[in-house]
């Protein structure tokens, strides 16, 4: 259907879409060529999230809006306990928000700004919850601090109930900050020093500095993760149900009205009103990442960076260490508990439940999840990275919309595209008498229903590469790329050749991103499981929903270990000196 | 400067994409499915089991050994295997359901994705544990008591209690789990117990939850997570079906001791069904005959289910409750299922709402 | 009365001494950087004094330390007398210039300039009239409300300055400020800076690669290389008398001689070269028969055309139109020669024989070392 367009309309679209260069007859068949393939590759890229996103999300939405839904919108809208639910998820999203952000800024401030001792090791312990099994960090919660943990229990002698509101919050934040612990570190590092020399300059204190300089400053940059998280958390489905308690939210409402009450109908309704803050979150935060940081105005930034050496340094640095003690301790519990008999009860060492992973039946959950993992991740990689290519450099207004289709996928909770799969991919889909797409969930389908759950990884690590991709585009100066056009490459071949090398770290993240998302990812592909695909996450869910914690805890283990194994192959394929090229450099300027 | 598309090459994206969705959407065929017939049938049988991981595979396994017919299968809960079912509803993806409470199975007859089918074997099984019309069998029963830690009880210096009364013992404040009904089976067959207690008074059902109100830590979500609370001590008593609470002690939980009340207690029958428009029926009729013979039936507890079986026949294990011994209330699913939506929502209004002092 | 309040006049400029300042960077596995090498310097209140020196010769090191956003590791830098060196940068009373302005981008333009004078909680009167005089004689008046980044290069260049200027610090630090500006903009800004430094007679620091800059605003240069102090000195001796020859060459363009110097007298030294005896003032260091350069500037030979016996030819010659430059080849190596204001009809061409004349009067002795 692609050519159909393409043939149909030949002259206008290879009539300026290329880089403007000298005129000239011998240069006119080279520039076709070069605009077809960045038309082909703005075709594979409408296609993916076409097929991957858009629809499936129109297919929820057909459901949610059909006749039998109406009355439940009325029934929703004046019942106490679903407002209450509405609610609960809206002050869920928002502390998650603030308190995620607010240790992501903690490490990313203790990183560039403490001079404290053991700063590495804090920065890798920030980044383990970037691969958070579901459940392990939940369950290891409960473990820990719960009204029988093992440290607020046994040790502090408290009996504490961590169910409901604040052991969401303590295991979201904890499970999300990362993603703004990076952004921000970031954000931080850009920050000209200059501007907080300037402030010391003109006698301004350390404290003052920070609340009127560098606050500001990273003001809109908070706002950014933020919103992020507060999707993500409202979003998540497997710490609700772990560590919910009374307290219920629309992600677990609406699995809950499929698993408990048989009714889909309604599982669509509550999936529609979740779907409602989520993108107008998600679109607040694009309006917030459009408004740039004006971190420098004009310039190289100069000056260096004043690390605090004061006794300031010390309760901060202590407040870090604290929560990556916690971090450590979760982590360690998972790891235990995968090798002991019943953690917390019976400590005996056993390698039954690693055992049952590695040689009994999690030995195929392994093979088939790494497989398809591994399918997924260089795809959503590139196709993350083109797409930001295209939204950055090509389609400078249509890219916009291209890029937010590509990120709707992790605005979208899991559990609602979940559904949109099974709704849009389970029936054969048939033009006439003609079988356009046969069905693909579901173990008769095409390739045992594999090709939904490769499907619904790419869409869901897409925005990892396309964040990172994005980020690093924007930085790269667009003259590199135009001195190779100049010589009379190709786009595509540019990209490969120039660019592609020079975002190879944005590359390396992006891939690492996927690779952990696809590994871990539980909500959307709950529903798309076959017998011929089994996937560890399901598996986790099951031996969990059983009670069954050390086998859960070993999955978890091995889980983790095959992303960091996955994080060290990609290294070594990506490269690990890969470094950021930066533009700005200062031997222009020298010279003038 | 990026070269920019033109404005026709612009306006052509939306197009494009337009042209994609209708291509993907063209139409979904909703026309006959299979018609299953014997000739179509692959000597394979796929099922949506109910039951736990293991409980599955070794099913799965003692078919394939007792009649030769490869089985695979998927474990899904209740609820999602009734959405894989109704999404397959043209195009059927599963051949057997197998496992899980019945008013799953009867919340599917209604919308008509079950095949009638009244097995040989399923004369040999209760009436009480069976559809009428042969719209599924039952396959195991799993009785409601109560999930006690004996340790946490010395404590708190209470004994277990054998009543629906003694759960209300102030001693047991924040100490008693149960199950939110409108998101767990479990939970709303405990609700539907009290309403039969009651003799059918759906107030007096209600008004009792609401004196266990103060007692109870929380409403979980999972029908079985009150048995993982007892297990780990952070509460005394849970109410749950008594095979979870068997196998979390079985898990090595050994404070754990199962009691039931003696007023009466509910129960759940787990069913068996053939799905309509099953690719394989042949096959899948097979799994059903042998799904109920008593060999079947003995497979549970040998991989730690301890469900009591349908079948009479079958042997039972010691850690099985001996549903002779029991005082059963008369539970009628269907019944129960009718008023299910009306009675959850005023639980959750009337009850969960309350403040708990 | 306003003016004097918000500005600083002279008996408050403070007079800066750096003694023996010396900053090494130790970097594990390598040797340590010596970036800044026993500078001492006086800075006479209300003074203006750039620092210049190739990239790397330790002049923004050297102004940092100053400031206090950098650490010496060893020497003083006094204020007044007062040895500052414990003193953070918050507590010195000097402000700064930056690079990259470093505006701060959430504030306006008039809150950029308040910024320093909120933080040392004067009066909101007070605060209000300095911002009136600092926008008005800054020619900012009516971008008051502005954003920094809807402001021009220069514009903003302007509000550092206020910014700097308003907190009536006793020295001024500029750390290359006018880097950023085309070379238009940065000749009238450095007008600018001149004119309201004189004006208010504050003591000035400036750190510049820029040699035109150096000249044109300063009291005194000082040339740094490696981290020490080649010469520092009035513009006119660093350029006529330069102490090294790394500064002669630094500094404009020069020809070198070599000369041995006959005698030394009140004058300099006798010296002889393209054939001509010759006094030449001469750096003191210069003894008579040591190894020396006569140091001679492009523009101050003459040049004429000798058809016989001149002491060279043309090797090259390069039209500016304002000035011809030529390659001269002598007997004491290739000569740049600068012939301003050229007339038409005695342009030289290549290969013509020259006489090549030095005027001793605008020549320097120097030592070869």
């Amino acid at each position: 259907m692609t050519t159909l367009t393409h043939s149909s309309d030949p002259p206008p679209l290879t009539g300026a879409a290329g880089p403007p260069g000298p005129p000239g007859p011998g240069r006119r068949p080279r520039r076709r060529r070069r605009e077809l393939s960045v038309l082909l590759a703005i075709a594979a890229c409408v296609v993916l999230v076409t097929i991957g996103t858009v629809f499936p999300i129109g297919a929820v939405l057909a459901s949610a809006f059909s006749a039998e839904a109406m009355p439940r919108y009325a029934e929703f809208f004046t019942s106490a306990v679903d407002l209450r639910i509405l609610w609960n998820t809206l002050v869920l999203g928002l502390l998650v928000g603030l308190a995620g952000t607010a240790i992501g800024f903690l490490f990313a401030f203790v990183q560039t700004r403490l001079d404290v001792p053991g700063k590495r090791v804090l920065h890798l312990i920030a980044l383990v919850p970037v691969i958070s099994p579901p459940f392990a960090v939940a369950t290891a919660t409960i473990v820990l601090f719960g009204r029988r943990g093992l440290i607020t229990h046994d040790l502090l002698g408290l009996e504490y109930d961590i169910y409901g509101l604040d052991g969401l919050v303590f295991v979201l934040a904890l499970s999300l900050f990362p993603v703004a612990y990076l952004g921000l570190l970031g954000m931080m590092r850009g920050l000209d020093p200059a501007m907080e020399e300037a402030a010391m300059t003109l006698g301004a204190s350390r404290w003052r500095i920070f609340r009127t300089v560098m606050l500001p400053l990273l003001a809109p940059g908070l706002a950014a993760p933020f919103l992020l998280l507060f999707v993500e958390a409202i979003a998540d489905l497997a710490n609700p149900l772990v560590v919910g308690g009374d307290y219920t939210v629309l992600a677990s409402r609406a699995y809950l009205a499929i698993t408990g009450e048989y009714d889909t109908t309604s599982a669509s309704v509550y999936s529609l009103i979740l779907l409602v803050p989520s993108i107008g979150v998600f679109l607040a935060q694009r309006y917030w990442l459009s408004r740039k940081v004006r971190t420098t105005i004009t310039g190289k930034p100069s000056g260096s960076v004043h690390l605090i050496t004061g006794w300031v340094r010390w309760p901060v640095y202590g407040l870090a260490v604290l929560v990556a003690l916690v971090i450590v301790a979760l982590y360690g519990t998972v790891i235990a508990g995968g090798v002991t008999r019943v953690f917390g009860v019976d400590y005996t060492l056993t390698f039954a439940h690693l055992h049952e992973v590695l040689l009994g039946v999690g030995r195929e959950a392994i093979a088939d999840t790494a497989t398809l993992a591994i399918v997924a991740t260089p795809i959503a990689s590139v196709f993350g990275l083109v797409i930001a290519w295209l939204a950055v450099r090509h389609l400078p207004r249509a890219g916009g919309w291209l890029d937010f289709a590509g990120t709707l996928g992790v605005a979208v909770p899991g559990t609602v595209l979940g559904i949109g799969y099974l709704l849009a991919y389970r029936p054969d889909r048939y033009a006439g008498d003609f079988l356009v797409l046969p069905g693909l969930v579901g173990g008769s389908a095409v390739a045992g229903g594999s090709i939904a759950i490769v499907l619904a990884y790419i869409v869901r690590s897409v925005p990892a590469g396309l964040r990172t991709g994005t980020a690093a585009l924007s930085q790269l100066h667009p003259s590199l790329e135009e001195a190779s056009t100049d010589l009379g490459a190709g786009p595509m071949r540019t990209f490969r050749k120039v660019t592609l090398p020079l975002i190879r770290p944005a590359l390396l993240t992006g891939l690492s991103y996927s690779f952990a998302r696809c590994m871990t990812s539980i909500s959307t592909i709950i529903l798309l499981v076959t017998p011929g695909t089994r996937i560890i996450t399901s598996q986790i869910l099951s031996a969990a929903s059983t009670g069954r914690y050390g086998v859960a805890f070993a999955y978890c283990t091995v889980l983790t270990a095959i992303v960091l194994a996955g994080f060290g192959v990609i290294r070594l394929l990506v490269g690990r000196n890969a470094t950021l090229h930066r533009v700005a450099g200062s031997t222009e300027r020298h010279k003038r | 400067m990026t070269p920019p598309l033109n404005g026709r090459a612009r306006r052509s994206l939306p197009a494009l994409a337009g042209v994609i969705a209708l291509a993907v959407t063209g139409c979904a065929r909703t026309s006959t499915g299979p018609a299953g017939t014997a000739a179509a049938d692959t000597g394979k049988v796929t099922v949506a089991c109910g039951a736990t991981e293991e409980w599955c595979a070794a099913m799965a396994e003692g078919f394939a050994t007792a009649t030769g017919v490869k089985a695979e299968f998927v474990r899904l809960s209740s609820g999602e295997a009734l959405t894989r079912i109704q999404a397959g509803r043209a195009n059927a993806e599963f051949d057997v359901w197998h496992g899980g409470p019945a008013d799953g199975y009867a919340a599917a007859s209604d919308q008509g994705l079950l095949e009638d089918y009244v097995s040989p074997n399923a004369a040999a099984i209760p009436d009480r544990y069976k559809d009428r019309t042969g719209a599924w069998t039952g396959v195991y029963v799993g009785v409601l008591g109560f999930c006690n830690n004996t340790k946490v009880l010395g404590e708190k210096g209470v004994t277990a209690p054998g009543s629906w009364q003694g759960l209300l013992n102030p001693a047991l404040k924040q100490n008693v789990g149960i199950a939110h009904p409108s998101t767990s089976g479990t939970a709303y067959t405990a609700l539907w117990t009290q309403v039969l207690l009651n003799g059918g008074d759906k107030d007096g059902a209600l008004a009792y939850m609401r004196k266990l109100h103060p007692n109870v830590l929380q409403y979980s979500k999972s029908g079985a997570a009150p048995a993982q609370q007892v297990a780990r001590g952070e509460i005394g008593v849970g109410v749950v079906f008594s095979h979870d609470c068997v196998a979390t002690r079985e898990q090595g939980f050994t404070d754990l001791e199962v009691t039931f009340p003696a007023e009466g207690t509910g129960y759940e029958v787990g069913g068996v069904a053939l799905v309509k428009g099953a690719h394989n029926p042949v096959s899948a009729k097979k799994y059903i005959d042998w799904a109920l013979t008593a060999a079947a039936q003995e497979i549970g507890p040998s991989v730690k289910s301890y469900q009591a079986p349908t079948n009479p026949g079958a042997k039972k294990s010691d850690k099985t409750v001996d549903l002779t011994t029991l005082k059963l209330v008369e539970y009628d699913s269907v019944a129960a299922g009718a008023v299910k939506s009306v009675l959850t929502r005023r639980f959750d209004t009337e009850v969960a709402q309350a403040p708990k002092d | 009365m306003t003016a004097t309040r918000v500005t600083t006049d002279s008996e408050s400029a403070g007079r800066l001494h750096l003694d023996r300042l010396t900053k090494t960077f130790e970097s594990r596995g390598t040797a340590p950087v010596v970036a800044v090498d026993a500078v001492t310097l006086d800075v006479a209140p209300g003074e203006f004094i750039t620092l210049l020196g190739p990239s790397g010769c330790g002049k923004t090191t050297t102004l940092r330390i100053v400031a206090g956003l950098e650490e010496a590791t060893g020497g003083h830098v006094r204020l007044d007398g007062d040895v500052i060196d414990a003193l953070p940068a918050q507590r010195r009373p000097m402000a700064m210039v930056f690079q990259s302005y470093a505006l701060f981008p959430h504030l306006t333009v008039s809150e950029n300039i308040a910024y320093g004078l909120r933080t040392q909680r004067r009066g909101k009167d007070e605060t209000e009239a300095a911002i009136k005089i600092a926008l008005t004689s800054m020619n900012l008046l009516g971008l008051e409300n502005r954003s920094p980044h809807e402001l021009s290069g220069g514009q903003q260049q302007r509000v550092a300055l206020a910014r700097a200027l308003v907190v009536q610090p006793k020295v001024l630090l500029f750390d290359e400020p006018l880097s950023n500006l085309d070379a238009k903009l940065r000749g009238a800004m450095r007008a600018e800076i001149r004119r309201i430094q004189r004006r208010l007679g504050i003591t000035s620091l400036y750190v510049t690669h820029d040699q035109d800059e150096a000249m044109t605003m300063s009291d005194r240069v000082v040339v740094m290389n490696k981290g020490r102090i080649e010469q520092a000195a009035a513009p006119a001796d660093i350029y006529f008398r330069p102490a090294t020859v790394f500064v002669a060459d630094f500094i404009g363009r020069a020809n070198f001689i070599e000369v041995v110097p006959e005698r030394m007298d009140a004058d300099g030294t006798v010296i002889s070269a393209l054939g001509r005896e010759m006094t030449v003032a001469a750096h003191p260091d210069v003894r008579a028969n040591g190894a020396a350069y006569l140091m001679v500037r492009p523009e101050t030979l003459s040049l004429a055309a000798a058809p016989e016996g001149g002491v060279g030819s043309v090797l090259r010659s390069t039209f500016h139109g304002h000035s011809v430059d030529y390659e001269v080849e002598t007997n004491a190596g290739t000569l740049a020669v600068t012939v301003p204001g050229p007339e038409p009809r005695r342009l030289l061409a290549e290969g013509t024989n020259v006489t090549v004349t030095i005027d001793p009067g605008r020549a320097y002795v120097l030592n070869k070392d």
